[in-house]
């Protein structure tokens, strides 16, 4: 495997690709000089045009022994083609933030950029692990119940966009590495996992779906709790929920359309009438903890898995603090060494790996 | 007899770390011994190597200007003696004085009270013709305002009108007006400051310091000094190790901190490539520095990472307008 194992008491080092984000490197600079002056544990390599990076970064204040560049005059945007931009632009930031990884000069990639052209150049530079054929993006969402030990207040949720269509094994093998992250990231010794179907029965659901219950039912290296609805992610009935990135994605963004809309609706009765304002005053703590709770800033970025080092999508919206946990994920995931964690996981599982790979 | 350079520095938060924000950290200041001073880190290295007599060479004159009070002579000529520093000037506040005098104003102001003492020192010390200086000061009070107003004044560029605005704008009094004043009339113009470094101590943006032009330096610790000493031929490879070495030591920094720094101070525009170049080569003649010689080695390879990136060195501005850059200043103290 290439690249380079985390060494205790060395500082974790992330590339961060600052060009991609809708809001431009101005919050990935933000982020950068924030962490270097409250996190003397990490250092950042900041990616992308240093014409751009190194004025914002002077105006702010920051820890110059934490933070490096790596210039590149090249991006991929939102509205490239990921796989022609691989080929047009082969000095592009996520790709030469990958490289630096895949060169053991950093632990690991962050980037808010375009998601499909990050899972491209991890697959380029950093390789996939030996017998996942489909890279997963993992997020997180809020639950009502609490998970592992830590009693983390979510659960994870993965493919959310990573691909849009995913095959029966493909599922199984999400299902192994969603299991291996939360066990490794959450502390939780044997987090259950689930399909998300349109019903609890073995047999509901596409064919992909119901052939990913009969594999999973079978392996006894995953806690397989069947299949749940939709309903049961904010629930919160399960640990991990593995589903295809096309509805992964529709789920993820509706769940956070709803946090919005909420937080909308609170501050239009809010203003409309007293009683109302009367009301959502005295529930205002209440609210808040509801607001905190969807807040996807606070939970950093998703992982996607199945490389063999930690990349981290931050939301292409993200401000300096969603930034910073971005990089604060990938941290913790380079110092759970979380690409041998699922390299071991999935390797364990014959039946999987024996599909292969497919570049 | 004649002097190499010239090298001003200030005391605290540029030699020493002071931290004057409370009531009784500053009663603990008044009562430390020298041995329980605390240098910034680097500070006593760089000091040593720019004070060290070298053969064939002719000395380098230091001279500390601190703004804490002359009942604190002893200890703080104790403390540069601990650190094995050699001076040829100090001068401390006559704050008593001040006191005594119903001078409150002079108890806090800075500018009437070192920039008459930097005109005089120049003026009344033998052999300074035409001898440039370094000046190190901190981003605590108005350093950067101070030794610009005095690189200005003696190289000619602020005339005696502009000098008396500006010391009046600050609330100098009229005795330091005059002593100004006298001073300037009588040294013949020079442009002798090369370089002002800032010690950002109070962690400013270093693109505050824009406004001053290239000639102050924003840095963040003296191994930057040392590196853009070493680029102009006040230090040799040596001298820079040395300063490494407190930091790598003393200072708890890994070589990756380092060669950050040293790429910081490059991308700033301060360090031209060929210097690192040139420490690289130089540093291959050393022995017993191979922690030292593997920061150049990565500090080389975050140079190759800046690759076609301009370098920011702030422009020199048209003219310097004074009262404007005490406003600029104290608009971060406020």
């Amino acid at each position: 495997m290439p690249g380079a194992t985390v060494t205790p008491g060395r500082p974790t080092t992330i590339a961060l690709d600052c060009m991609g984000g809708d809001h431009g490197p101005v919050e990935a600079v933000e982020a950068a000089a924030q962490l270097s002056l409250s996190r003397p544990d990490f250092h950042l390599i900041l990616v992308g045009d240093v014409n751009e990076l190194g004025p914002l970064l002077d105006e702010r204040e920051y820890e110059p022994g934490r933070i490096s560049f790596r210039h590149t005059p090249d991006w991929i945007t939102m509205e490239d083609s990921p796989r022609t931009a691989m080929d047009d632009k082969p000095e592009a930031s996520v790709l030469v933030a990958c490289h630096l990884v895949a060169d053991g000069r950093a632990d690991a990639v962050v980037t808010a950029g375009n998601t499909g052209a990050a899972i491209l150049a991890a697959a380029r530079k950093m390789g996939r692990i030996p017998g996942v054929r489909r890279a997963a993006l993992a997020a997180v969402t809020p639950t009502e119940q609490t998970h592992g030990p830590n009693e983390d207040p979510f659960a994870l949720l993965l493919d959310v966009g990573a691909t849009l269509t995913a095959s029966a094994r493909d599922l199984v093998t999400f299902a192994i590495m969603g299991s291996a992250y939360a066990e490794a990231i959450s502390n939780n010794p044997r987090p259950s996992v689930a399909l998300l179907s349109n019903g609890t029965e073995a047999h509901k659901g596409p064919p992909e779906v119901v052939g990913a219950h009969e594999m999973l039912a079978e392996l006894s290296e995953v806690n397989f709790a069947g299949n749940v609805e939709g309903l049961d992610i904010p629930r919160g009935s399960v640990d991990v929920v593995v589903t295809s990135g096309f509805l992964g994605n529709v789920v993820l963004k509706m769940l956070e359309g709803i946090g919005e809309v909420i937080s909308e609706l609170a501050k239009d009765a809010y203003a409309r009438r007293f009683l109302w304002r009367f009301g959502l005053t005295m529930l205002s703590s209440g609210l808040r903890q509801i607001q905190q709770a969807l807040d996807w800033e606070q939970y950093g970025g998703a992982p996607i898995l199945g490389f063999s080092q930690p990349i981290i999508k931050a939301h292409g919206r993200s401000k300096a603090r969603a930034i910073g946990n971005a990089c604060k994920v990938a941290v913790k995931a380079a110092r759970s060494d979380m690409g041998r964690v699922i390299e071991r996981a999935v390797a364990k599982v014959p039946s999987v790996e024996e599909e292969g790979t497919q570049a | 007899m004649s002097w190499r350079h010239v090298y001003r520095w200030d005391l605290d938060k540029t030699y020493l770390e002071t931290d004057f924000e409370s009531v009784r950290r500053l009663l603990t200041i008044a009562f430390e011994k020298p041995e329980e001073k605390t240098n910034v880190p680097g500070s006593a290295a760089l000091l040593r190597e720019l004070s060290r007599e070298r053969e064939g060479e002719l000395p380098s004159r230091v001279a500390i200007v601190s703004g804490s009070p002359r009942q604190m002579r002893k200890t703080l000529e104790a403390k540069l003696e601990l650190d094995g520093v050699v001076w040829h000037e100090f001068h401390l506040k006559p704050q008593w004085e001040n006191l005594r005098r119903g001078r409150f104003r002079a108890v806090r102001e800075q500018v009437g009270y070192k920039l008459p003492l930097l005109l005089r020192s120049r003026l009344k010390t033998d052999g300074l013709t035409g001898v440039r200086e370094t000046l190190f000061g901190d981003d605590a009070e108005v350093d950067a305002f101070i030794y610009s107003l005095y690189g200005d004044v003696v190289g000619g560029r602020v005339q005696v009108d502009e000098l008396v605005s500006v010391l009046k704008a600050v609330g100098a009094y009229e005795d330091a007006i005059g002593k100004s004043v006298a001073a300037a009339e009588k040294l013949p113009a020079e442009d002798v400051v090369e370089r002002i470094f800032i010690m950002l101590d109070a962690r400013t943006p270093p693109a505050f310091f824009r406004p001053f032009g290239p000639r102050v330096i924003p840095i963040f610790n003296y191994f930057q000094a040392a590196l853009v000493l070493f680029s102009g031929g006040h230090l040799d490879a040596e001298g820079v190790i040395a300063v490494a070495r407190a930091f790598l030591e003393r200072d708890g920094r890994s070589a990756d901190d380092l060669a950050n720094f040293v790429q910081d101070v490059v991308r700033r525009g301060h360090l031209p490539g060929s210097a690192l170049q040139d420490l690289g080569l130089a540093v291959q003649e050393l022995t017993n520095v191979a922690n030292e010689a593997e920061v150049i080695w990565k500090a080389v390879q975050r140079f190759v990472d800046l690759g076609s990136a301009r370098r920011f060195l702030p422009p020199q501005p048209p003219e310097m307008d004074y009262e404007a850059l005490l406003t600029h200043l104290r608009s971060r103290h406020r």
